[in-house]
C-alpha cells in the first residue's frame, strides 16, 4: 500500500540544512502493523507526516496505493488525508474552542458525512477511548492522557483504511498505554494499516513489524521482525 | 457547512470580544458615515415624479441678441420673459402647459384672532395641478375662465388649511394675501416632494408652496416675484407694466408633452414662434435656440446633486476605506495567530478552499453586524443633519434601498478586507504546527 523510494527531506531554515530524512526506502503493506522507533531528533515525525500526505519531501517517489503523491496537487492531496489516512499527532493537536465531540467531528464534516452517522461514529469512538461521558467538555479541562484519547477518537472516526500514530501512548499510564494498544490492535484486525512511533519498547514489541529510523535513515528493520519471542529472549 | 462556518465564526468572534468589538465599531462607523452621505446622495438624485418625469418638459428659449452670454452651461437663460410666457400659454395647441413664478404673501383671515403671517406663494396656470399630479382633498383646481376673467380665486394646500381653517372644507370661504381678497376653490395635499424640481432657481430643497394662485392675476394685482429676475438688456423699466413687457427672465414654464413625437412638434412650434417673433424684432441673432429639458434632465442641467455632494460621498466611501485598512490589520493578526488550528484542519482533510471560505464567512459575519450597527449611526448622523439645517429635512432619510445596502455594502467591504488574510491563512502547510503543542 505505502511505497518509498529513495525519500529524503531537507529543512533549510537560515544558515542551517537540516537532513531529516535521507534516502529513506521502505515498503508497507496492506494490513501491517508496524511500530517506529528511534532516537529523538531522527526523523520519526518528518517520515510520517510525509507517509500522511501532510508535508511535500525534497527528492525521492512516493506511492500510496500506486498514487504517485509527489505528482497531486493541494486539493487532490487534501482529499487523500481526509479520505484515507487517520492521524494521532505527538501533540494531540486539539482545536481549543471545540468540545470533544465537535473536534471528533472535524474530519467527518470535511468528508461530508451526514450528521446522523456522523454522531453514531462520534459517540462510538468516543465510547472506544472512555471518554463518552465527557462529550460537551473542552480540551482544556482535561488531563493530559484525556486529551490524547480524543486524539485518537478523532482519528478512529473517521475509520481510516491507514492510520498514523505518532507517541500515541506518550501521556497515558501503562494501564491506558495497553488499552490504547490493544484498540490499535483491534483496528489491526478489522483491516487498518497501522503505523506506529513509540519509544516504549514494550508496545513496540507488541507490533508484528518494527523499524528503527536513525539519522534520518532506516537502521535495522529486521530485528523484532515477525518474532517478538526472539527480543523476550535476548 | 454554511452554518456551520457561521457557528464557528461566532464562536471565534466570542473568544476575543475585545478585537471583535473594535472590527465591528470600524466597520459600523465606516458604513454609518457612508450611508449618512449616500442616502442624501440617493434622495437628492432620486426622481421626484416617477409617473410624469420623461413627460414633463421645462422650457427654455434663447430670446437673447448675438454676443450675449449667460452663464448656464449652454448660454441659454433659465426662464422666459413674461410675453413670451403669455405668447406660449396662448398657443392654441393641445398640450397642458404652465408658467410660473415664485411668490410670497402675508397671509390673514377675516374674523380671526390669528396674526397674519407670511407664506410663500406659486403663481401658476390651472393645468399645473394636473400636470404635476397635485390631489384635491376639496373643491378643484380653477377653470380656464376663471384665468380669462383674472377672477381672484386660490388653491391652499392641506396644512395651511389646517392652520386658517382646522382642516374643515374652506371651498368658498376667502382669505386676504396682502390686500388682494381671494376665494379658495379648492384644497390640495401638500406637495409630496422633497425636491423642488419644479423651479430650482433658488434652491432644490425647500419645502414647496402651499398657496397656489392664478398666473392671470400678476399684471391685475402686480404680483412680484420672490424668484430670481435677470436681464441683459439694458431697458428702461420703471414700473410694474415695464417689467411686464421687458426681455427680463423671471417666468418658469413647463409643458406636459406625452410622446417623443409631441416633443418633436413642440419643438417646431417653439421654433416656428421664435421666428415669428424675429419679425416682430426680437431674437436679434442668427441661430434661433431653444431647450427642452424634462425632469430629470433638467435635475442634471441644474446640478441638484452638485459637486460637493458628489465630493461627500466620495470622501465618505474613503474614509470606509481607512476603516477596512484597520480591519484588514485585526483580521491578518487574529486569522494568522490561528494558523495552528488551521494546520490541524487541513491535516484532517480540509481543502484550502474549505479554509477560505470558513474566514471569509467569520469577516462576513462581522460585516453583518458592523452593518446592522450601522445602520443605527447612519440615523443618528441623518437626525444630525436634518436638526442642522433645514434645507435638509426631507432629504436626510434611508429609504428601504438604502436600509437594505447597508448591510450588503457592509458585508461586501468586509470580504474585500478578508480576502488577503483567508487567503494567508489557508495558505498554512498542514505539517508546520503538527510537531509540537
Ligand atoms: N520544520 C522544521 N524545520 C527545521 N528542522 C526541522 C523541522 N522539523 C523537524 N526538523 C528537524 O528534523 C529532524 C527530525 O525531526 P523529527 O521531528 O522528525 O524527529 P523525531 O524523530 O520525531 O523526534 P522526537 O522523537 O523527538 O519526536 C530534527 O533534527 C529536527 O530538528
Ligand atoms: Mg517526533
Amino acid at each position: 500500500m505505502l511505497n518509498m523510494n529513495g525519500i529524503s527531506k531537507v529543512y533549510q531554515t537560515e544558515m542551517v540544512q537540516t537532513h531529516a530524512l535521507r534516502d529513506f526506502d521502505l515498503q508497507v503493506n496492506e494490513g501491517e502493523f508496524i511500530a517506529v522507533t528511534g532516537p529523538s531528533g531522527s526523523g520519526k515525525t518528518t517520515f510520517l507526516n510525509i507517509a500522511g500526505v501532510l508535508e511535500p519531501f525534497t527528492q525521492g517517489q512516493y506511492l500510496l496505493d500506486g498514487v504517485d503523491i509527489g505528482k497531486l496537487n493541494d486539493n487532490q492531496r487534501a482529499d487523500i488525508r481526509n479520505q484515507k489516512i487517520g492521524y494521532i499527532f505527538q501533540g494531540f493537536n486539539l482545536i481549543p474552542d471545540l468540545n470533544l465531540y465537535e473536534n471528533v467531528e472535524v474530519p467527518l464534516r470535511y468528508r461530508g458525512i451526514k450528521a446522523a452517522e456522523r454522531k453514531r461514529r462520534i459517540e462510538s469512538s468516543l465510547e472506544q477511548v472512555g471518554l463518552a461521558s465527557r462529550a460537551k467538555h473542552l480540551p482544556q479541562q482535561l488531563s493530559g492522557g484525556q486529551q490524547q484519547r480524543v486524539a485518537i477518537a478523532r482519528a478512529l472516526a473517521g475509520k481510516p483504511r491507514f492510520l498514523l500514530a505518532d507517541e500515541p501512548t506518550g501521556n497515558l499510564d501503562s494501564l491506558m498505554a495497553r488499552q490504547v494498544m490493544e484498540l490499535l490492535e483491534q483496528i489491526n484486525r478489522d483491516g487498518a494499516t497501522i503505523v506506529m512511533v513509540t519509544h516504549d519498547p514494550e508496545l513496540a514489541r507488541r507490533a508484528p513489524r518494527n523499524i528503527q529510523v536513525v539519522d534520518g535513515q532506516i537502521a535495522d528493520f529486521s530485528l523484532y521482525q515477525g518474532n517478538p519471542a526472539a527480543v523476550v529472549g535476548a | 457547512m454554511f452554518f456551520h462556518y457561521v457557528d464557528l465564526s461566532w464562536r471565534s468572534l466570542k473568544r476575543t470580544p475585545m478585537v471583535s468589538l473594535l472590527m465591528v465599531i470600524a466597520i459600523a462607523v465606516g458604513i454609518g458615515i457612508t450611508m449618512t452621505s449616500l442616502s442624501v446622495y440617493h434622495m437628492m438624485s432620486a426622481d421626484p415624479i416617477p409617473s410624469k418625469s420623461t413627460q414633463l418638459h421645462h422650457v427654455q428659449l434663447q430670446t437673447m441678441d448675438d454676443g450675449r452670454d449667460w452663464w448656464s452651461d449652454d448660454n441659454m437663460p433659465y426662464q422666459v420673459t413674461y410675453p413670451d410666457a403669455i405668447n406660449l400659454l396662448n398657443a392654441d395647441l393641445p398640450y397642458r402647459r404652465t408658467a410660473m413664478i415664485a411668490a410670497g404673501f402675508a397671509v390673514h383671515v377675516d374674523d380671526s384672532d390669528m396674526k397674519p403671517f407670511l407664506e410663500r406663494a406659486r403663481v401658476a396656470n390651472a393645468d399645473l395641478f394636473s400636470m404635476f399630479n397635485l390631489e384635491f382633498i376639496y373643491g378643484s383646481a380653477w377653470t380656464r375662465n376663471d384665468e380669462d376673467s383674472q377672477a381672484s380665486v386660490v388653491v391652499i394646500s392641506q396644512s395651511l388649511n389646517d392652520t386658517l381653517f382646522q382642516g374643515e372644507n374652506s371651498v368658498g370661504k376667502t382669505i386676504n394675501l396682502d390686500g388682494m381678497t381671494v376665494r379658495i376653490v379648492g384644497v390640495i395635499k401638500d406637495w409630496p416632494t422633497y425636491v423642488k424640481y419644479y423651479d430650482l432657481n433658488n434652491g432644490a430643497f425647500r419645502d414647496p408652496e402651499h398657496i397656489f394662485l392664478p398666473f392671470s392675476l400678476i399684471a391685475p394685482n402686480e404680483i412680484i416675484t420672490w424668484g430670481n429676475s435677470n436681464g441683459w438688456k439694458a431697458e428702461n423699466v420703471r414700473g410694474f407694466q415695464d417689467k411686464l413687457k421687458s426681455e427680463q427672465f423671471w417666468v418658469q414654464f413647463w409643458v406636459d408633452l406625452p410622446t417623443d413625437e409631441d416633443e418633436l412638434a413642440y419643438g417646431q412650434f417653439l421654433m416656428s414662434y421664435m421666428a415669428e417673433q424675429q419679425k416682430l424684432g426680437r431674437f436679434a441673432r442668427k441661430e434661433l435656440d431653444f431647450a427642452l429639458r424634462d425632469v430629470k434632465q433638467m435635475m442634471v442641467y441644474r446640478e441638484v446633486v452638485n459637486e460637493d455632494n458628489k465630493i461627500l460621498v466620495m470622501l465618505s466611501f474613503m474614509f470606509l476605506a481607512v476603516c477596512l485598512a484597520n480591519i484588514l490589520g485585526l483580521l491578518l493578526a487574529k486569522f494568522l495567530r490561528r494558523a495552528p488550528e488551521v494546520g490541524v484542519r487541513r491535516a484532517l482533510g480540509a481543502s484550502k478552499t474549505q479554509v477560505f471560505i470558513q474566514h471569509l464567512v467569520e469577516v462576513g459575519l462581522l460585516g453583518v453586524i458592523g452593518g446592522i450597527l450601522g445602520i443605527f449611526i447612519a440615523q443618528a448622523g441623518l437626525w444630525g443633519m436634518r436638526k442642522s439645517n433645514d434645507a435638509y429635512t426631507v432629504i436626510a432619510d434611508m429609504d428601504l434601498t438604502m436600509l437594505l445596502s447597508a448591510p450588503a455594502i457592509a458585508v461586501s467591504v468586509c470580504i474585500l478586507a478578508g480576502l488577503y488574510p483567508a487567503w494567508l491563512v489557508c495558505r498554512t502547510t498542514p505539517a508546520t504546527y503538527l510537531k509540537s503543542q
